[in-house]
Formats: C-alpha cells, sequence, structure tokens
C-alpha cells in the first residue's frame, strides 16, 4: 500500500517537470520559436504563390488583353525590347531561324505598300498638276510665297495633328514636345506656360476643375488644341482641322501610359524634363494628318485620266524616239548611197544594232567616219565592205590623178572616158603621157591638147644658143664662108635635135632666118643683098634634119640694125675679144649676117594615145 | 536642361513686365501697359556652368479689389516679390502676398526687387523699413530703366532655385 501514493507522486512530479520545462522554454525561446512558424508560414505562403502565380499570370495576361487598352503592351514593351536585344545580341542565329518564315511576306507586302502609295502618288501629282485647282494652288504659293507642297497640304488637309506637347501639371513646364517635321518648330516652352495659364484661369473662372472637368478643347482660328488631363501631366494636341473623336482616345491612351511607364521620374519632376525624353516616341505617335485623298480612300474610285495622260505621252515619247531613229537610218542609208565609191548592198535595221555590208574603192571615204559625221552612233554598226574599183567620174579623177602623178599646174578632167588635161605641163610628163599604155580605169582616151609645154633647160639652151649665134658674111658677099658654114653646121645639129624631141610631143620648131647687110651702099642693093643671104642659109640648112616648111625668110637690108647690145653679146660676131673695140666696125660687121628666130608650133596633128 | 518656374509678383505698376522685357529682351518702354491675367516669358541662363531655363511668369498685378489667382503661382519653384520703391503701398502688400504664395505653391526660394532705385528722391520707404526688409528677405535694388540690378536679380533667383549654396532662402 506504501508504493501507490509514491507512483502518483512520481507522475505528477513529472507532469509539472514538464510544465515548468514548457514555460521555462518559452521563456527563454518563445520569441524566437514564434518568428520561426512565422517564417515558416511565409515560406509555405511564397511556394504556394509562386505556382499560383504560375497558373494565374497567363490567365491574367489575357484578360487585360481582353480589355483592348495598350497599357500591358507599354509596360512590357522596354523589358521585351530589352530581351529581345540581348537575345539578339548573344543568339541571332536563332531569331534569323525563327523569322525566316515571316520574312518573305513581310518583304512582299512592304513592296505591295509602297507600290499603291506610288501609285496613288503619282495620281494625286498628275492630278493636281494638270487640273485648274493645281495651277490655283501654285499662282497661290508664288503669291504668298509659301511651298507649293504646304498649299495643296492646307487646301486638301482633313486634319492634321501638328505639335502634342506633354505638360507638367502643376508647374506648367514642358516635359515632352513632338512637332510634324515640315513644320517650323515653335516654343514648347512659352506654348506650355500659356496653355497651363489658360486651364487655370479658367479653372478659377468657372469654379473648381473637377465639377466641370476642365478645358478640355479651344480654337484658335484654323487651329485647334485638344487637352487631355492627367493627374500629374497634361498632354495638348494642337490640331489643324476639325479633330475626329478617335484622336481624344488616342491622347487618353497616351497620357495613361506615360503616366503609367513615367510615373516615378513625374512625381520626383523638379525642372529637369531629361527623364522624358524617350516619351517624344509617343508623342509623335499622335502626330497625323490626313488629307482628302486618304479620308475617301476607302470609296476611292480609279482615276483614269491621269493613266491615259501618262499613257498618251509615254506613247508620244516612244513614236518620237522611233521616228528618230528612222530618220536617223535613212539618212545614214542616203548617206551612204550618194557617196562616190561605196555600194551599199545589204542594210539591215536591229532593235539594238545596224549591220551595213557592201563594196568600197579603197580611195572613197571610210563610212564609218560618214556614219559618225550624220549624228550616228557608229558603236552600234557592223559594217562589212569589200574592195572594188569604182567607175564614178570622182573615183575615175582622183585614181587618174594619183595614177598619172598628174603635176600641180595639171587640171584634170573627165568627159565621157576622155580624160582631159589643161594647164602647163614639163616635157617629160607630157611625153611620158604621149607614151603611156595603161590607162587609169574608166580612161579610154587622153586629151593633151589644151596643154601648154614646158620645155626642158637643155632645149631651152640648145634654142638660145642657135639665137645668139650669127652666120656672118663678107662685105657686099652672100657666099658663104667657112667659118660661116661653122656657124650654120652647129645651129643646124641643135635645132635638128629640138625638133626632133618637139616631135614626139606634138610640137616643132618654126625658124626665121632674117637677113640683113651693113649701111654701106644703096638700100636697094641692101635689101637684094640680105635676101641673098637668108636664102643662102636656109639652103645650107636644108637637109639637116629640119623639113624645108620649117624655114622662113626674111630680107631686113639695113634698115633693121641690130642693137648694140645684140651686136657685143657673146657669140655674136667672129671679132676677137681682146682687138681694141671698133664700135663702129663692129657694128657693121655684125649686121652683114642672117640671124635665126626660132618658135615652137604645134604639129598639126597632135599625137593622141589611145588605149 | 532643368527648368524652372518663377513667378513675378507684386502689386499692379510696380514694374513686373519691365522687369522682364529689360531682362528678356533689353528694353524698356515708358508707356504702361497693364498686364492681362499672365504672360509668360522663358531666358536660358547660366549658373556656375550649369545651363537652365528660368520660365517667367509675369502675372498681372494685385489691385486693390482683386486678388491674384493663386492657380497661377502653383508649382512654382521661386518667386520675386516686385516693390515699387515710390510707392508705398506695394511695400505694404508684401505680407499678404507673401501668404499667398506660400498658400499656394509652399515655401519656395524668394526675392525681393526693390524697383525703380534710379529715382531715389522720390523713394517712400524709408531706409530704417527697407533695412528690416532686408534683413528677413534677400533684396535686390533694380531699375528696369537703367537696368541696374535686373541681372543680378534673376541670377539670385535661379541660384536659389536651384539650390546653389550662398542663395537666398
Amino acid at each position: 500500500m506504501a508504493e501507490e501514493p509514491l507512483a502518483r507522486d512520481t507522475h505528477v512530479d513529472a507532469a509539472h517537470a514538464d510544465a515548468e520545462f514548457a514555460r521555462l522554454r518559452e521563456m527563454l525561446f518563445g520569441r524566437e520559436q514564434r518568428e520561426l512558424e512565422q517564417l515558416r508560414a511565409r515560406v509555405a505562403q511564397l511556394g504556394f504563390t509562386s505556382e499560383r502565380l504560375a497558373d494565374e499570370l497567363p490567365r491574367a495576361i489575357f484578360r487585360r488583353t481582353d480589355r483592348g487598352d495598350r497599357q500591358l503592351a507599354i509596360a512590357l514593351a522596354p523589358s521585351v525590347q530589352q530581351a529581345l536585344s540581348e537575345s539578339v545580341r548573344k543568339h541571332p542565329a536563332t531569331i534569323a531561324t525563327a523569322i525566316f518564315p515571316i520574312l518573305g511576306p513581310a518583304i512582299r507586302k512592304a513592296i505591295g505598300e509602297a507600290m499603291a502609295g506610288l501609285v496613288a502618288s503619282v495620281n494625286t501629282g498628275i492630278g493636281q498638276s494638270l487640273s485648274l485647282r493645281g495651277l490655283q494652288w501654285r499662282f497661290e504659293a508664288w503669291r504668298t510665297g509659301v511651298a507649293y507642297a504646304q498649299v495643296v497640304i492646307r487646301h486638301s488637309l482633313v486634319y492634321r495633328v501638328e505639335q502634342v506637347l506633354l505638360i507638367h501639371a502643376d508647374t506648367g513646364l514642358l516635359l515632352a514636345h513632338a512637332t510634324s517635321p515640315d513644320l517650323v518648330a515653335t516654343d514648347g516652352d512659352l506654348i506650355s506656360g500659356m496653355l497651363t495659364a489658360i486651364r487655370d484661369f479658367v479653372g478659377d473662372s468657372f469654379s473648381s476643375e473637377r465639377e466641370v472637368g476642365g478645358l478640355t478643347s479651344f480654337k484658335v482660328g484654323d487651329l485647334g488644341v485638344s487637352v487631355e488631363p492627367g493627374p500629374q501631366a497634361v498632354l495638348a494636341a494642337v490640331v489643324r482641322g476639325p479633330a475626329p473623336p478617335s484622336l481624344v482616345i488616342k491622347l487618353r491612351e497616351t497620357i495613361e501610359s506615360i503616366h503609367l511607364r513615367f510615373a516615378d521620374p513625374l512625381s520626383k519632376f523638379e525642372g529637369d524634363a531629361t527623364p522624358f525624353e524617350p516619351s517624344k516616341e509617343l508623342l509623335a505617335d499622335c502626330l497625323e494628318t490626313v488629307l482628302q485623298s486618304d479620308a475617301h480612300s476607302g470609296k476611292r474610285r480609279v482615276t483614269w485620266w491621269p493613266w491615259i495622260v501618262g499613257t498618251v505621252v509615254l506613247a508620244a515619247a516612244l513614236a518620237l524616239f522611233l521616228w528618230r531613229r528612222a530618220s536617223e537610218w535613212q539618212r545614214a542609208v542616203s548617206r551612204l548611197e550618194t557617196e562616190p565609191g561605196i555600194v551599199l548592198v545589204h542594210a539591215e535595221r536591229g532593235w539594238r544594232r545596224w549591220r551595213l555590208s557592201g563594196l568600197r574603192d579603197p580611195l572613197a571615204a571610210r563610212p564609218a567616219v560618214l556614219l559618225a559625221a550624220s549624228g550616228v552612233d557608229t558603236a552600234r554598226v557592223d559594217g562589212r565592205w569589200q574592195p572594188y574599183v569604182s567607175l564614178d567620174s570622182t573615183m575615175v579623177l582622183d585614181r587618174a590623178r594619183r595614177q598619172l602623178a598628174a603635176p600641180p599646174a595639171v587640171a584634170l578632167a573627165l568627159r565621157g572616158d576622155t580624160l582631159r588635161a589643161r594647164g602647163v605641163a614639163p616635157f617629160s610628163w607630157v611625153a611620158d603621157m604621149i607614151t603611156l599604155r595603161v590607162f587609169p580605169p574608166g580612161v579610154s582616151h587622153l586629151d593633151l591638147t589644151g596643154l601648154a609645154l614646158e620645155l626642158t633647160d637643155a632645149m631651152r639652151a640648145d634654142i638660145e644658143s642657135v639665137q645668139r649665134r650669127r652666120v656672118l658674111f663678107a662685105v657686099a658677099s652672100s657666099r658663104v664662108s667657112r667659118q660661116a658654114q661653122v656657124a650654120i653646121d652647129s645651129n643646124a645639129v641643135q635645132l635638128a635635135a629640138v625638133d626632133a624631141a618637139l616631135r614626139t610631143v606634138g610640137r616643132r620648131l618654126e625658124i626665121a632666118l632674117a637677113g640683113r647687110a651693113d649701111r654701106t651702099g644703096l638700100e636697094s642693093l641692101n635689101q637684094s643683098l640680105s635676101a641673098d643671104r637668108a636664102e643662102t642659109v636656109r639652103v645650107a640648112l636644108l637637109g639637116g634634119g629640119i623639113p624645108a616648111v620649117s624655114f622662113t625668110t626674111q630680107a631686113l637690108g639695113a634698115n633693121a640694125p641690130l642693137s648694140e647690145t645684140e651686136a657685143s653679146a657673146p657669140g655674136a660676131s667672129d671679132v676677137p675679144r681682146d682687138v681694141p673695140y671698133d664700135a663702129v666696125a663692129v657694128r657693121a660687121r655684125v649686121n652683114r649676117s642672117v640671124s635665126f628666130v626660132v618658135r615652137v608650133v604645134r604639129t598639126i596633128q597632135a599625137p593622141t594615145p589611145e588605149r | 536642361m532643368i527648368q524652372k518656374k518663377v513667378c513675378m509678383i507684386g502689386v499692379f505698376g510696380a514694374g513686373k513686365t519691365s522687369l522682364v522685357q529689360q531682362y528678356v529682351h533689353s528694353r524698356f518702354s515708358e508707356k504702361y501697359h497693364s498686364t492681362v491675367g499672365v504672360k509668360i516669358d522663358r531666358k536660358s541662363v547660366d549658373v556656375d556652368g550649369d545651363p537652365m531655363t528660368l520660365v517667367l511668369w509675369d502675372v498681372a498685378g494685385k489691385e486693390a479689389d482683386e486678388d491674384i489667382p493663386a492657380s497661377y503661382v502653383r508649382g512654382a519653384h521661386g518667386v520675386i516679390f516686385v516693390v515699387d520703391l515710390t510707392r508705398r503701398a506695394t511695400w505694404e502688400e508684401l505680407p499678404a502676398l507673401e501668404a499667398l504664395v506660400q498658400g499656394a505653391a509652399g515655401v519656395i526660394p524668394t526675392v525681393i526687387a526693390l524697383n525703380k532705385a534710379d529715382i531715389p528722391e522720390q523713394w517712400a520707404i524709408s531706409v530704417d523699413e527697407e533695412q528690416r526688409l532686408s534683413a528677413l528677405w534677400t533684396t535686390v535694388h533694380t531699375s528696369a530703366k537703367s537696368g541696374q540690378g535686373v541681372e543680378d536679380i534673376f541670377q539670385t533667383i535661379a541660384r536659389a532655385v536651384l539650390k546653389k549654396p550662398g542663395t537666398a532662402a
């Protein structure tokens, strides 16, 4: 019995000790224990939230996208851009493979749109430039000094958002400003300040801004200002023309996006607008120009007449081009056909090249030179020319002059097949022509009757020698002395040689023998004496090779005495030079003589060479 | 570039517009034009090598029966009170104007232009009064007509709004 209380006591003591221990533990570690439990609970909750988030996030994105606003896209855009940029930088091949299937359609679409834009631009350009309205606008541009494009836009404008300003709501300071590229930039600082002041004034004038919604739009002439206020910033769009309702929605979305994206810079704004630079892209999205042609693009009919005009102009240009090509061809062919020495056998005009072939005299002009002189581009001409001898008179004359080596003083002319020579020709050339056996092609006869003969130096020397030499006679005598015979023989030899040579070229000598007497005695006797002396010499010359018909005699008596110069010329008399000069005696001696006067005349029938 | 909104506050005819015209456009007109509402101008300045833009709100002067609209002052970074030394009323209105500004924009850098300093013989404020004012605020003697102190006062407010050392509180 004594052991039961002990057991009960032992059990009570143990329970008491546990309680005490728990209290002690609570006192020592209670706070840490609770914090540990809270941390475990938060960790468990975090794990749960991440898993839930993975499930909920796609649904949340879908729901937000279904709302149709751009907020989610704008919020994600910077991160997506950054991620895409990073991915392209690190793995360009992956991105290239991924977008490859859409590249082709995208390029085709872009080209298609560009072509459609070009057609529309041509339509508009032709339409405006040729229409009365276009001319009026050009006149207006000239009168006002405004660019023509600006005038066109002004008249065909439905509306244009020219400027968009982002303004800090409290200070009225400009945060960002976007302007249409073709407009002169205005002072955005002043505009934003005045706009804020106007809004403040309106707000103050019409009680609380919240009650009336503030100033949302106003007009100044053609310009209207649409204002979309936000909690910390205001968006103002300067619009020319009536702004469509869609613009208000666009401005609202933009100011919301700006508040979402630039919430931090807006709340901390202290005058530095630098953080708002990126917002210019959003502002620029609001800039737009809508022309009448754009506004009616959906129901626009195709304007045919500009195309017809364009086609007619093109056709006219093509016809002009073809006509000029044909004229050029005709001119070239005609030039070749009329050129002496060229026979055009085949002429073919291709689209890009001309083919010409035929015969060409080597002396004729070069076809390429002729075509170039006619304005033809010889680079596109293929020519094939076979050599031949042309009987064209120009070619015959040219060839004859070259072949016969005609002297410069000789002019050649062709009459029928007779080649006529005119002018002065040397004896040797005439002699060659007389003996010519091979005539140039196209020449059958050679007519030299028009030529004057130029004697050789030897012939001239012989004739002069003969004319200087006198056959002297004794006083009152007509008998030929031995000395006179020598003079006659010498002259006979020289004259015969010259005469023989001249006869080969259709010429001969004509020799006049002038008999004289000195002054002594009666003149009648002197006349008779001089005639006898001339006749004596003529008879003495006969048989020397010169036909008798070539001689004539003349009795001069004492009435035509030789001059002193003639009398004192070398060979004129037989008086030695060292004998003292007795002028009277010498003169009388010299005048008892017969002198020779020689002329070259044509023979009755001149030889005419023939082939 | 940093922009700061600075309001020109004062009684009508104190010379606010003339000071701004002299500062921004370097011109002065004897002819008085009362400002209607507010006129805004802008001037780029260089403060110790830091470029900034002062957007000057030339607020229409306070008249006896009409207060300055507080909304024009809201968001201002600094204020220039313009006192016409020849008109005592412009000096006496200072406390009320200061209270209006503080109510709309809080405590912001403030400079007081003591205008028409070029005609001391016509001053209506004693030297003692002026000294008491200078003990409380940063003051600058100005004359829109002669240009005296014009550059100085705008430089002073520019330094103050940029919180440069040694500037007005």
